[in-house]
């Protein structure tokens, strides 16, 4: 299940943080996040020991935490996605695929013509985009 | 943890041990020694009779009392040799046969001694060399021992150098004597494990255990490794099919022996460089154990494992990473479960450990919290570690006799509760969490760290130590202030808040409160639940926060009623000021602007400025008064609160001007706009430097001004999406708006006039007349500078790189500055400033009273053509106030052109119809450039012309030809350089003419003809008569050299002769002379052409010889025909020689024909002197 997915922007500012469980641990998946960017910085400095992964958007598995895993994603423009999930037996296919149609979303939020770039995003159709996404995060493949 | 080393024991000759003993150490590899002194101590090796677990044969599963042995492998390393070195003497091996008979005891004691162990024997003998080696008994000697040749060993300790090497065989036949044991022993017990006979598996695992040891032992790292992870895989079958033990402590002895397994795999394989394997192999180790909590209430006995299992791992890394430097391979990990690089980082591991620490600590809590244990310590304080790794027992003591009794589970429970509480898991946490802390900042990762940071500073929070807590917090608030994450700066702040609160620090609490007041949270959602003491980041916890800060700055009196604050107190004794600059994060909660609305003022005159506040707090802050500072401190106003007149300070208000507001009310978000007139007297910058808000009696914020232009956004609010408002109406002054304004300079009463006249000419030195005119200041300390710039803007003063061959650095130059007439240059040297440099001048002018002028010339010399852009600014004070110098200046500028005055040009003439054959002008002919050539030992005539190209009329003084000094003098010239008797006056647009005569006699290809010199000076007509005493200008001499020449020997001359002039029908003879200067005889070939107007007799075509050195003259008779100037036949020639071609120019080929004899009178032609040697 994806516990939380945010939106980072180039200054490692977030723009958008959404988590998605029960239990109020919202500021233990901020940090989380927040300590992912140091993965993403490291990979995007040293792109030598990432290797394959040079020019592509998906950063694959951050890092491993107790009970979490932590994937990555950076665009073009070097906003970054985090996602962070709690199953422990996540196909690659499946973040990828998570990942592509939440940029899409992404990109249609900062498209509007009201908003502001490097801003936080408050648009609503993109949080309900992203929920729905994020809810049939796993199912796809299983159909 | 380091690996086990072999060990050896030496028995005998006491004196020699510690000799021996250290070499073995040094050994490689090194064997670790027991030294017994006599056959005495011997007894400590042999097997004791009754030993439980391996002697007797195959007990029952029950009887099996653990996995491990705890000391067995310090019994390995301490105490059960492999080899037994028996050292004798040598006079005790070969003396007598009593001495014989010892040893030979001596031997039979070792090996009934050893035998029970298998430990194997050396022999070695001490031999000083005195006695005499006799074979028998040598080989007496090994078969009482019942060892090869090899391992009886000769030491003879006299003999250095023989005694290292007998050393090293030593220590080699002990090395190979201990491997042969370990390895029989590590087969003896394989092949336990191999004949499947084994009861339990416990002893399966033992077994596994001991082989791997033993391999260990001889240094066999892949069977070491093979067999601990056989132990570990068994053991894990192990888990839930034992039943030997209660549930708790079961799983307790397999987390413990698990843990020795994995030590020993992790460590194996990190000694060999497989980093990876080593992470590989802990993350499934940790895996496949992470979910064998075991019973809810010894959950913490699990947390304290792993944290453990961290902690060691974390360290293992630490140090192989330290000494092996090994980075993480490229591809990690299998393709199916990757390693990410993290995994790599002790501090992960760190971490980790801290975080299941955590967990423990707290389901220990949650433990002692249900179960009441009361007061039963002294049944907990018998327990002790069993014998077996992970078992703890009783000890019952009964009389002497100890026993050890197996534990129930509760019991053991009560046991570990009781020693869980001893440990202060905190100091723990927080030397984790350190650790972790450093290695992540070490390695420049900010966040990790910035989390490890956090839970430290939590642990410290929580253990009350303030300081520390607030030192962490404060360095990891700072990046989450810079990259913006609200929710976790929140967090911190509201730690950081309570550290101040707890440490009465008034200043900081209000900081951070303003802080977290001001942080841009508008969700109202409670979300979170596990939040610090801040309370959940929410719009009403900021105004909850906002209303507590502004409660304790505005009471007057401390108050009681508020439990919470009444450690912090504002008062008149500890006024408080808060500094907001532009790096302060309180710049969320107040903001000033400010912003003349003008540029630049007039001394005295009035303009606007406009102050913007903005505050982010969640409430609206009225504040009592404004007081707004400048640089200049007689601007400073205060603008005070009209609804609060009571509290405006009246300290120190009477010197400067206060404003009323009617309200000074601040509205989160939205501007506070004040517009007031603003004079300054005193020219220069006038800064508004900050503006200082107070609230409350004893509360003031001080906050740096800010230029509209030049302000940075807000770092966190303007990643927020929240409207923003312009802090000034005036869209023009939102953009350009500054804190600064330039009062200029009062307007200057002074006139500086510069008087130069026409343009400058190059060489001379050309005087620009300034006059300062006071009219109406007096002029104090006056300075006048001087600057010259070229009009076309750069390169004038540097030309160097441009035209290297410039003789001066400066195209035009400020030569001087002479004072006014009648001051000498001496006495304003003495004590006024005079500066004078090439392109800029100072000097300093007297005082001045009002009316007065004072005047002085600057003498600039021009070396180029070019107009510069002469700039005079007089600097003064009109009043003699030395505290406040105002200076006032004046600016006056003035171009003037530099032109060449004269124009010199020379060119050659060759006498009059008489043309030498010049071979190097044939050559050359065909090329572009044709340098001159003069022919030796001929006159030729120089003329020189200087024509005046300026608008004024010139006076020339004199024109002559200087010959170079350093050039030895290669022709003569005459008419010479006398100077004009009276100077020549030439108009602007003529000429002026000079000729000389030229001629060259010695042979020599380059004549250097020197260097024109002219002098003259600028006519200032009707002046010059009158000034002619006295002030008439210098003479400038200008110079031009002539180029050098070419001197070359003519072989052929041509002299056409004919008379000046002839008279229609009259015949007159033409002749044309050629002269052979040459020695050898020329043929020439000539024509003569017709002409129309001439009858001629002789040769038209012909070819002739002229001889050596001679001449021949061809004469012809001509009749002119008609009158007027008439072409005389044109002549031509070839020198066959030469193969070069003659023609006489067609000007010189000419003559005038009278009509009819003419009258001349005598004396005309004398007033054309110049003219006239011209035309000769």
């Amino acid at each position: 299940m994806i516990v939380c997915v945010a939106v980072v922007g180039h200054q490692n500012n977030p723009l958008y943080i959404q988590s998605f469980t029960e239990a109020d641990d919202a500021l233990k998946l901020h940090h989380i996040v927040h300590c992912s960017l140091d993965v993403v910085d490291e990979r995007v400095n040293n792109p030598k020991k990432s290797g394959p992964l040079l020019n592509e958007t998906f950063l694959g598995l951050l890092y491993p935490i107790e009970n979490f895993k932590v994937y990555g994603y950076l665009t073009n423009t070097k906003v970054k996605f985090i996602l962070v999930t709690t199953d422990l037996d996540v196909k690659d296919a499946d973040v990828r695929n998570f990942f592509r149609r939440f940029h899409a979303a992404y990109v249609d939020a900062v498209s509007n013509p009201f908003h502001v770039p490097g801003k936080k995003i408050t648009s609503r159709t993109f949080a309900e985009r992203v929920s729905t996404i994020v809810k049939s995060f796993g199912l796809t493949s299983a159909v | 943890r380091t690996p086990p080393v072999t060990l050896a024991a030496i028995v005998g000759c006491p004196e020699l041990h510690p000799l021996i003993s250290t070499h073995f150490l040094s050994a490689q590899p090194p064997i670790n020694t027991l030294a017994l002194p006599d056959l005495s101590k011997i007894y400590l090796f042999e097997r004791k009779p009754k030993d439980s677990n391996a002697e007797v044969p195959p007990p029952p599963p029950t009887v099996v009392g653990g996995v491990l042995k705890k000391d067995w492998l310090l019994k390995h390393r301490t105490k059960v040799p492999a080899v037994l070195g028996a050292v004798f003497r040598a006079e005790h091996v070969f003396g007598d046969p009593a001495q014989w008979l010892n040893v030979c005891l001596g031997l039979f004691v070792c090996r009934a001694v050893i035998r029970g162990r298998n430990i194997k024997l050396a022999v070695v003998i001490i031999h000083t060399g005195a006695d005499e080696i006799t074979e028998d008994r040598m080989i007496a000697l090994r078969k009482r021992a019942d060892v090869d040749a090899k391992y009886v060993i000769m030491l003879n300790p006299n003999d250095n150098s023989d005694l290292n090497q007998s050393l090293d065989r030593m220590a080699n036949a002990f090395y190979g004597l201990a491997t042969m044991y370990y390895r029989e022993e590590g087969r003896r017990i394989k092949q336990r494990i191999e004949k499947k006979n084994v009861s339990s598996v416990e002893l399966i695992v033992r077994y596994c255990f001991k082989v791997a040891v033993y391999a260990e032992f001889r240094s066999d790292w892949p069977e070491a490794l093979k067999f601990y992870e056989e132990g570990y895989h068994t053991l894990r079958e192990i888990v839930g099919v034992t039943t030997r033990l209660p549930a708790i402590q079961r799983l307790v002895e397999i987390k413990y022996v698990s843990e020795q397994l994995n030590f020993k795999i992790c460590t194996l394989l990190l000694h060999s460089g497989k980093v990876t394997e080593s992470v590989a192999w802990f993350r499934q180790h940790k895996n496949a154990y992470k979910r064998l909590v075991g019973t809810p209430e010894a959950i913490f006995l699990h947390w304290d494992w792993m944290s453990r299992q961290y902690l060691v791992f974390g360290e293992l890394l630490e140090t192989s990473s330290k000494t092996a430097q090994i980075f993480p391979p490229i591809t990690l990990g299998s393709a199916s479960k990757p390693l990410s690089e993290w995994e790599f980082h002790p501090a992960y591991y760190y971490q980790l450990a801290a975080h299941y620490l955590g967990q423990k600590r707290s389901s220990l809590e949650l433990v002692i919290s249900t179960t009441e244990t009361s007061s039963d310590t002294d049944s907990v304080d018998s327990v002790v570690p069993s014998t077996y790794v992970g078992q703890f027992a009783r000890i019952l003591e009964l009389g002497d006799n100890v026993d050890m009794m197996a534990l129930t589970d509760e019991e053991y429970m009560r046991y570990a509760v009781s020693e869980g509480r001893r440990f202060r898991d905190s100091l723990e946490i927080i030397a984790l969490l350190r650790k972790a802390y450093e290695s992540f900042n070490s390695s420049n990762i900010q966040r990790m760290a910035a989390l490890c940071g956090f839970q430290m500073g939590k642990e410290y929070f929580s253990e009350g130590d303030s300081s520390n807590a607030k030192q962490i917090f404060d360095s990891i608030a700072s990046l989450y202030r810079k990259e913006g994450w609200i929710t976790l700066l929140w967090d911190v702040l509201g730690f950081l808040r309570e550290c101040s609160r707890k440490s009465s620090n008034v200043k900081d609490f209000v900081e951070y409160s303003l802080e977290m007041a001001a942080l841009p949270i508008s969700s109202d959602a409670n979300l979170q639940r596990d939040t610090g003491p801040a309370g959940p980041a929410s719009r009403i916890q900021r105004e909850t926060v906002h209303k507590e800060v502004f409660d304790l700055v505005m009471e007057d009196s401390v108050s009681e009623t508020n439990e919470q604050l009444n450690n912090l107190k504002i008062n008149g004794d500890k006024p408080l000021q808060l500094q907001v600059d532009l790096v302060s994060p309180l710049r969320l909660a107040m903001i000033a602007l400010v912003a003349f609305h003008e540029q630049t003022m007039k001394p005295g005159s009035l303009t606007s400025i406009s102050v913007s506040l903005l505050s982010h707090l969640p409430c609206t802050v009225e504040i009592d008064q404004l007081e707004i500072q400048f640089n200049q401190p007689s601007c400073n106003f205060f603008v005070s609160n009209a609804q609060k007149p009571q509290s405006v300070g009246v300290t120190d208000t009477q010197q400067h001007r206060v404003e009323t507001s009617t309200s000074l009310l601040l509205e989160p978000n939205k501007w506070l706009r004040l517009t007031y007139d603003i004079t300054s007297d005193q020219s220069g910058k006038l800064e508004c430097q900050s503006v200082i808000a107070k609230i409350g009696p004893h509360f003031r914020i001080c906050c740096r001004a800010e230029s509209p232009a030049s302000l940075d956004s807000l770092p966190i609010w303007t990643l927020d999406d929240c409207m923003q408002s312009v802090p000034i109406k005036d869209s023009v002054l939102v953009l350009s708006g500054q804190k600064i304004i330039q009062v200029e300079e009062p307007e200057p009463q002074v006139d500086v006039r510069l008087g130069a006249f026409g343009p400058a000419l190059v060489g001379e030195i050309f005087l620009v007349p300034v006059t300062v005119i006071s009219k109406g200041h007096n002029v104090y300390s006056g300075e006048l500078k001087i600057n010259l710039v070229d009009v076309r803007g750069g390169g004038l003063f540097s030309p160097r790189e441009n035209e290297p061959h410039a003789l001066d650095s400066h195209h035009v130059q400020l030569l001087g500055i002479s004072g006014p007439e009648g001051e000498d240059d001496s006495h304003l040297d003495s004590d006024k400033i005079k500066q004078v440099q090439q392109s800029f001048g100072l000097i300093s002018v007297p005082f001045l009273k009002n009316g007065d002028s004072w005047s002085c010339k600057l003498e600039i010399k021009w070396h180029r053509p070019k107009p510069i852009m002469l700039y005079v600014s007089l600097g003064y004070t009109p009043t003699n106030n030395e505290s406040n110098p105002q200076m006032v200046h004046v600016h006056k500028n003035l171009q003037i052109e530099g032109q060449n005055a004269i124009e010199l040009n020379h060119h050659f003439l060759m006498p009059f119809r008489r043309d030498p054959l010049i071979l190097s002008k044939n050559k050359q002919a065909s090329e572009s450039n044709i340098s001159q050539s003069l022919p030796l030992n001929q006159k030729t005539l120089l003329i020189v012309s200087a024509k005046n190209c300026t608008e004024l009329p010139i006076r020339l003084k004199s024109i002559s030809i200087e010959a170079d000094n350093d050039v030895e003098r290669t022709c003569s010239n005459q008419h010479g350089n006398e100077e004009l008797s009276n100077p020549a006056l030439v108009a602007p647009g003529r000429e002026f003419k000079k000729v000389f005569s030229v001629s060259s006699d010695k042979n020599i290809s380059k004549l250097v003809l020197g260097t024109v010199c002219l002098t003259w000076r600028r006519d200032l007509g009707v002046e010059e008569q009158s000034a002619s005493t006295t002030g008439t200008l210098p003479w400038v001499v200008t110079k031009q050299k002539l180029p050098d020449m070419n001197v070359e020997l003519p072989p052929l001359i041509v002299n056409l002769e004919c008379p000046p002039y002839a008279i229609l029908g009259d015949p007159f003879t033409y002749y044309i002379r050629i002269l052979n200067q040459t020695p050898l005889l020329q043929e020439i070939k000539y024509t003569l052409a017709d002409a129309q107007s001439f009858v001629l007799s002789g040769y038209h075509n012909d070819t002739v010889y002229v001889l050596p050195k001679s001449e021949l003259i061809l004469s012809y008779k001509l009749v002119p025909l008609a009158s007027g100037l008439q072409q005389l036949p044109r002549f031509s020639m070839t020198s066959v020689r030469y193969s070069a071609a003659y023609q006489p120019s067609s000007s010189s080929n000419s003559v005038f024909v009278f009509p009819s004899k003419p009258h001349f009178k005598n004396e005309a032609s004398t007033n054309f002197r110049l003219e006239s040697v011209a035309n000769e």
